[in-house]
C-alpha cells in the first residue's frame, strides 16, 4: 500500500514524468518504492481478484481498437484464410502515439477508416461466399438442414469467434434477421451463401469486432472490476499473438479455465512457444530500436565503397534474427540483448564486421570479436542509422541510449541553436566535445548524459565499421556515466554495454517498455511498482519471456478500474 | 465539363471506365460562376525560412511592402518568393504573423500545434509529443461547410521518421487527424468511383442501410452505458458519427497515366528522393477534389515535424533540411557548422515555392468560364516556424487566390498579427461564421482577441 502522504505529493509529478519518459532520477525517489505489497494471490473467486487497493491499476479505455496489423491477423484467423488479406495496406494510417503502434489513445474510427472497414468487409464477405471451399471452412461442419436453424447455428458459432465471446440473445436475433434478408439483399445468390455474406459484412463492421471491448465481469470488488474469462482470453491473444483468440483459448474461457492467475501464467507460457509470439516480440524490438531508421541511409561512397543500399534490409534482418535467437532459442533477456556476441550476417554485413569466411546472401550465424562487439548497440543497424554520410553521429547515439534504453528524461534542446566556428580539431569526438562538452552552453545535458553515452561508440564509423583511429589520431571512447547513483567509467562500447546490462536503470526501462507495449498505452504513475519489480527481476536474470508472463498475469492486466465520472 | 454527376463509390474497390473530365490542359468553358464554392488549401513547409534574422540578410520576402506585380517580383529575383511572380496579382504575402503561445518543450511540435489552430499547446503530453488544445481551421471549414461527415482532405508528402509525423489537422483538443502520405491511396479513396446502374445502386443502398442500422444499434447500446469515461464516450461518438448511409461520390478522374504513376511510386512514397514528386501528385489530387466539390478544405504537409528530408540541390543530396535550417550538422543545440547553410536553406525555400506554384498552376488549369478555380478559393503556403532560430514570430503565410473576391490580392503586408486573426480571415473568406452568424472572427483559443485582418479584405 502506498502511503497517502507520498501519493499526494508525488502523484502529479509522477504523471508528468511518466507522460514523457520515466526519469532515472525519479526511480530513485525513496518512500514510494517497494511499499506495494505482493500481488494479491488467490483472493476472490471466478475471475482474478480485485483486492483492497485499486490505485496500482491505471485507467484505460474499455474500447481499444485493433491496430491494422491486428485487424489483418484477425480477419485471416476468423475467416480461416491461408494468408493475411492485405487490405489494411490501403487503410487510413494512425497518428503516432509514442514508441509503439498500439497506443489506444491514437486508435480511433474516423470517417476515413470507417469507410475502409466498410469496403474491406464487403470485399471479404463477397470473396469468402463466392468460393465454396472458403465457405465450407467457416461454416461449422454439423449445421442443421432446416434453413432457420441453420442460420441461427451459423450466426451463433461464427459470432462467438467474431466477437470473441458468445452473442447475447438480442445480438443473435439481430444477426439472424439480417441473415434471412440475405436472399433479398443479394438477389440470385444461394440463400445460405447470401445470408452468410450479409452477416459477415455486419460482423466485420461491428464495434464488438473492431474494438477489444473490455466491459469487465460484474461490479467492482475492492475498487477493481475483474475482466471476464473471454476478455482475458482476448487480451492474452492480442498481446501475445497480435490476433484473435484461438478456438482452444475460447474453449478455455468458456470452461472457466482462465480464472486464476496461475492458469493465466500457464496459458501465457504455452502461447509464447508459438510462432505468432515470435512475431510479437520481433515487433516490440523493431519499434523500440526503430529499425525503420536503418533504411534510406545516405553514405559517402568514396569513403564507404562497401556500403550498398540493400544493407538497410540486411541490417534489419540481422537485428531481427539476433533478437529472436536471444529471446526464444536462448531464453534470454535484456542482459543478453546488450552483451551477446552471436550475430547473423550475410556477405554484405560480414564485410563490414570483418568476419572471415565464405558468405553469400544467406544469413549465417557467427560469433563476433569480443574485443569489438557486444549486443544490439554495437550492431551495424543502430550505428549506421545514427551517423551522417561521413561521421558517426555521437549525439544521436547518446540521445537514443538515454531515451530508449535508459528512459532518461532529457530536456529538449533550446530553439535558438547556434553554431561555433570550425576549429583545428582532428577527431569527431573533439569536434563534438568542443561544441557541447564541459565549459560550453550545452554542458548540462551533453556533458553528463548525451555525450558520455554517445562517445562510447567512437570506435564505430559512419557505417558501423570498427576503427582504432579517427583522422590519424587514436580513437578515444572512454567516458563516465552515472548509473545507480555512482559514476561508472568505461573504456569503450563493450564495457559500456556491460555496465548498462548491470544497471537498474536499463532493466527498469526495458520493463517499462514492455508494460507500455502489453497494455497499449503510455506508462502511468500506477505502473511504477510493477516497473521496479520487473526491472529488478530482469536485472536478476529473468528472461524477456518471463517478464511478459509476469505482465499478463498481473492485476493491471486482469482487471480494470471503473471509469472516472465524466 | 465539371458537373456533379453523382455516382456510387466503386464496388469492391474496382474502378471501371470513368467519365473523362480532366486533362492536364483543360481550357474549356464549364459550369458557371458559383458552381464551385470557396475552399481553402494549406501547404505546410517546416523549419522556418531563410529570412532576415540576426546577421543573415533577407533572402525570402520581396524588397518592399505594398502592391505586388510581376515586374516588382521579377526585380526581386534573389528572393525565394520570386518563384511565384507569374501569380503576383493573385498573391497576398503576410509578414508579421505570430503564434500566441509558448511551445511545451519542443519548438517544432509547438509550432505545428498552433499554425492552423491558434490553440494552446498541451502540457500532457509534452515535448515532441505535444498536441494542440483545439481544432484546426481546415476542420472548422469542413465541419461548417461540408456535408455532414465529410472530412477535410489531410495529405502528407515524405518520410514519417517517427519523431514528429503529421502535425496539421485537429478534430478538437488533442485529436490529431491522420494524414495520408500515399497519393495512390488518397486518389482511390476519393475518386475510385464506378458507374453503377440504377438497380445495382438500389441494391447496394439497401444492403448498406441494413448493415448500418444493425451497427448503429450496437453503437447506441454501448453509448447508453453509464460507466463510460469521457475519452471512451468521445471515441464512440466519433465512430458513430462516421457511419454514413450510401456513400456517394463524384465522377471525377485524373488521366489513367497519372494514376499509374501514383501506383508506381506507392511503395516508395517515404523516400527522400520522392518528396517533391509526391507533393505534386498530392496537389493534383487536392485540385481535383476542389474542382469536384469533394471537400472545402485540405492540408498538405511536406516533410515530418522537423522536416529531415535530404533535398537534392544542384544535383547533390544535401544534409537533412532540419540541420541546414539550424546551420549546424546536428539536430540539437550545437554542432559543427554546415558550410553555405543559409544559401542551402534559401534553395529549399525555392523548392517549396516551386511546389506551391505547381498547386497554383493546377488550380488555374480548371477554367470555370468566369475565371479559374484558383480565383474561387484560397491556397496558403505556410510554415510552422519563422526562421533559423525556429522563432514563433514573423512566421510566413503566403495566400493565393481571392476566395471569389473576398480577399484583396496583389499585395505584401507587414503587420504584427496573431495567427488567429489570419485564420479567422481565411475562414470567413470561404464562408465560415461565428456564433452570431457574422463572419468568423473568434476562431482559436478563447483568451485571444478576435477579429479579422482588414488590410487583406476586399
Amino acid at each position: 500500500m502506498i502511503s497517502p502522504a507520498c501519493r499526494l505529493t508525488a502523484f502529479p509529478r509522477w504523471r508528468r514524468l511518466f507522460g514523457a519518459q520515466l526519469s532515472v532520477a525519479a526511480l530513485l525517489i525513496s518512500g514510494c518504492t517497494g511499499a506495494v505489497g505482493d500481488p494479491r494471490e488467490g483472493e476472490g473467486d471466478g475471475v482474478i481478484p480485485g483486492g483492497p487497493t485499486g490505485p496500482e491499476v491505471a485507467e484505460r479505455s474499455m474500447f481499444p481498437r485493433l491496430t491494422h496489423a491486428q485487424w489483418e491477423n484477425t480477419v485471416r484467423d476468423l475467416l480461416r484464410l491461408d494468408d493475411r488479406p492485405g487490405l489494411s495496406a490501403s487503410f487510413t494510417s494512425d497518428p503516432l502515439g509514442g514508441v509503439f503502434d498500439n497506443n489506444e489513445a491514437a486508435l480511433l474510427v474516423a470517417p476515413g477508416l470507417w469507410g475502409d472497414y466498410q469496403r474491406a468487409a464487403e470485399e471479404l464477405a463477397a470473396m469468402v461466399t463466392a468460393d465454396q471451399g472458403k465457405l465450407d471452412r467457416i461454416a461449422p461442419a454439423d449445421l442443421p438442414d432446416a434453413p432457420e436453424a441453420r442460420a441461427q447455428a451459423f450466426v451463433e458459432r461464427f459470432g462467438e469467434r467474431a466477437f470473441r465471446r458468445p452473442l447475447t440473445a438480442e445480438e443473435r436475433d439481430a444477426y439472424v434477421a439480417l441473415f434471412q434478408r440475405g436472399e433479398e439483399l443479394f438477389e440470385g445468390e444461394d440463400p445460405f451463401a447470401a445470408g452468410v455474406r450479409a452477416a459477415i459484412e455486419a460482423f466485420l463492421q461491428s464495434p464488438h469486432f473492431v474494438y477489444r471491448v473490455e466491459i469487465g465481469a460484474g461490479p467492482a470488488e475492492g475498487g477493481l472490476i475483474p475482466l471476464g474469462g473471454y476478455e482475458i482470453a482476448t487480451k492474452l491473444a492480442y498481446t501475445l499473438w497480435n490476433t484473435m483468440p484461438s478456438d482452444e483459448l475460447l474453449e478455455a474461457a468458456k470452461a472457466g479455465e482462465l480464472s486464476s492467475r496461475e492458469a493465466v501464467r500457464a496459458y501465457a507460457g504455452g502461447m509464447l512457444e508459438d510462432q505468432r509470439a515470435r512475431e510479437v516480440v520481433g515487433a516490440f524490438h523493431r519499434q523500440l530500436y526503430d529499425y525503420e531508421q536503418y533504411h534510406d541511409l545516405n553514405k559517402d561512397q568514396a569513403l564507404y565503397p562497401e556500403f550498398v543500399p540493400e544493407m538497410g534490409d540486411d541490417m534489419q534482418r540481422e537485428a531481427e534474427l539476433f533478437v529472436d535467437h536471444v529471446v526464444f532459442d536462448e531464453e534470454g533477456g535484456l542482459t543478453d540483448l546488450l552483451t551477446a556476441r552471436t550475430a547473423f550476417v550475410n556477405d554484405h554485413l560480414a564485410a563490414v564486421y570483418g568476419v572471415e569466411g565464405d558468405f553469400s546472401d544467406e544469413f549465417k550465424r557467427v560469433e563476433l570479436d569480443e574485443a569489438e562487439r557486444s549486443g544490439l548497440l554495437t550492431r551495424l543497424g543502430f550505428l549506421a542509422a545514427k551517423a551522417t554520410a561521413r561521421q558517426p553521429d555521437s549525439i544521436h547515439r547518446g540521445v537514443f541510449v538515454n531515451l530508449r534504453i535508459l528512459c532518461a528524461a532529457l530536456p529538449p534542446p533550446p530553439d535558438n541553436a547556434t553554431s561555433l566556428p570550425p576549429g583545428e580539431l582532428a577527431t569527431n569526438r573533439e569536434r563534438v566535445e568542443a561544441h557541447t562538452g564541459k565549459g560550453t552552453c550545452g554542458a548540462s545535458c551533453h556533458g553528463v548524459l548525451i555525450n558520455p553515452a554517445g562517445f562510447a561508440f567512437e570506435h564505430y564509423d559512419a557505417i558501423g565499421k570498427y576503427r582504432t583511429t579517427d583522422n590519424g589520431a587514436p580513437v578515444d571512447s572512454a567516458d563516465v556515466y552515472t548509473l545507480g547513483g555512482q559514476p561508472r567509467s568505461y573504456a569503450d562500447a563493450v564495457e559500456f554495454s556491460q555496465l548498462l546490462a548491470e544497471s537498474s536503470e536499463a532493466h527498469a526501462c526495458y520493463a517499462q517498455r514492455w508494460i507500455e507495449f502489453s497494455h497499449g498505452r503510455g506508462v502511468r504513475a500506477e505502473d511504477r511498482a510493477l516497473v521496479e519489480e520487473l526491472g529488478e527481476a530482469s536485472r536478476g536474470g529473468a528472461s524477456t519471456k518471463e517478464l511478459i508472463v509476469r505482465i499478463v498475469s498481473s492485476t493491471p492486466f486482469l482487471a480494470r478500474v471503473p471509469a472516472e465520472a465524466p | 465539363m465539371i458537373t456533379r454527376r453523382r455516382v456510387l463509390r466503386g464496388l469492391f474497390g474496382v474502378t471501371v471506365a470513368l467519365p473523362f473530365l480532366e486533362t492536364f490542359a483543360p481550357r474549356r468553358a464549364a459550369a458557371g460562376t458559383g458552381d464551385v464554392p470557396p475552399f481553402a488549401i494549406f501547404m505546410r513547409q517546416a523549419n522556418g525560412v531563410a529570412q532576415q534574422v540576426g546577421d543573415e540578410p533577407e533572402m525570402f520576402w520581396p524588397s518592399a511592402t505594398g502592391p505586388l506585380t510581376a515586374e516588382s517580383m521579377a526585380a526581386d529575383a534573389d528572393r525565394a518568393v520570386s518563384e511565384l511572380k507569374d501569380y503576383a496579382s493573385r498573391l497576398i504575402m503576410v509578414r508579421g504573423v505570430r503564434f500566441a503561445f509558448q511551445g511545451n518543450g519542443c519548438g517544432h511540435s509547438g509550432g505545428g500545434n498552433q499554425c492552423l489552430t491558434a490553440a494552446q499547446v498541451s502540457e500532457d503530453p509534452a515535448g515532441n509529443e505535444s498536441l494542440a488544445m483545439g481544432e484546426s481551421i481546415d476542420n472548422r471549414i469542413a465541419t461548417e461547410l461540408n456535408p455532414a461527415g465529410v472530412e477535410p482532405l489531410t495529405l502528407y508528402a515524405g518520410r514519417m521518421a517517427g519523431y514528429i509525423n503529421e502535425v496539421l489537422s485537429y478534430r478538437g483538443p488533442k485529436q490529431l487527424r491522420a494524414a495520408e502520405r500515399d497519393p495512390y491511396k488518397a486518389y482511390q479513396k476519393l475518386f475510385g468511383l464506378a458507374e453503377v446502374d440504377a438497380a445495382a445502386a438500389e441494391a447496394l443502398a439497401a444492403r448498406r442501410a441494413s448493415v448500418n442500422d444493425l451497427v448503429r444499434e450496437q453503437m447506441q447500446a454501448l453509448m447508453r452505458r453509464k460507466d463510460l469515461s469521457k475519452g471512451d464516450r468521445e471515441r464512440l461518438q466519433l465512430h458513430f458519427d462516421s457511419i454514413r448511409d450510401l456513400e456517394v461520390g463524384l465522377a471525377c478522374a485524373l488521366p489513367p497515366e497519372r494514376v499509374a504513376e501514383m501506383e508506381a511510386i506507392s511503395p516508395n512514397v517515404g523516400s527522400y528522393d520522392n518528396v517533391e514528386t509526391v507533393t505534386r501528385m498530392q496537389m493534383d489530387i487536392i485540385a481535383l477534389a476542389m474542382a469536384c466539390g469533394a471537400t472545402r478544405a485540405a492540408t498538405l504537409q511536406v516533410g515530418d515535424g522537423n522536416d529531415s528530408t535530404e533535398y537534392t540541390i544542384h544535383g547533390v543530396r544535401q544534409k537533412s533540411f532540419h540541420k541546414i535550417s539550424h546551420r549546424i550538422d546536428g539536430d540539437g543545440e550545437v554542432g559543427p557548422p554546415i558550410e553555405g547553410a543559409q544559401e542551402l536553406h534559401h534553395q529549399i525555400d525555392r523548392i517549396h515555392a516551386r511546389m506551391f506554384k505547381h498547386l497554383l498552376d493546377r488550380l488555374s488549369s480548371y477554367d470555370l468560364g468566369s475565371g479559374t478555380l484558383l480565383d474561387r478559393g484560397v491556397a496558403v503556403w505556410l510554415n510552422d516556424l519563422a526562421d533559423k532560430y525556429h522563432a514563433y514570430s514573423r512566421v510566413p503565410y503566403i495566400l493565393a487566390g481571392g476566395a471569389a473576391g473576398y480577399l484583396k490580392t496583389g499585395q505584401f503586408i507587414d503587420e504584427r498579427i496573431t495567427v488567429n486573426k489570419l485564420l479567422n480571415t481565411i475562414g470567413a473568406a470561404v464562408g465560415c461564421t461565428n456564433g452570431q452568424g457574422g463572419p468568423l472572427d473568434d476562431f482559436g483559443d478563447e483568451s485571444l482577441e478576435g477579429g479579422l485582418v482588414d488590410t487583406i479584405i476586399a
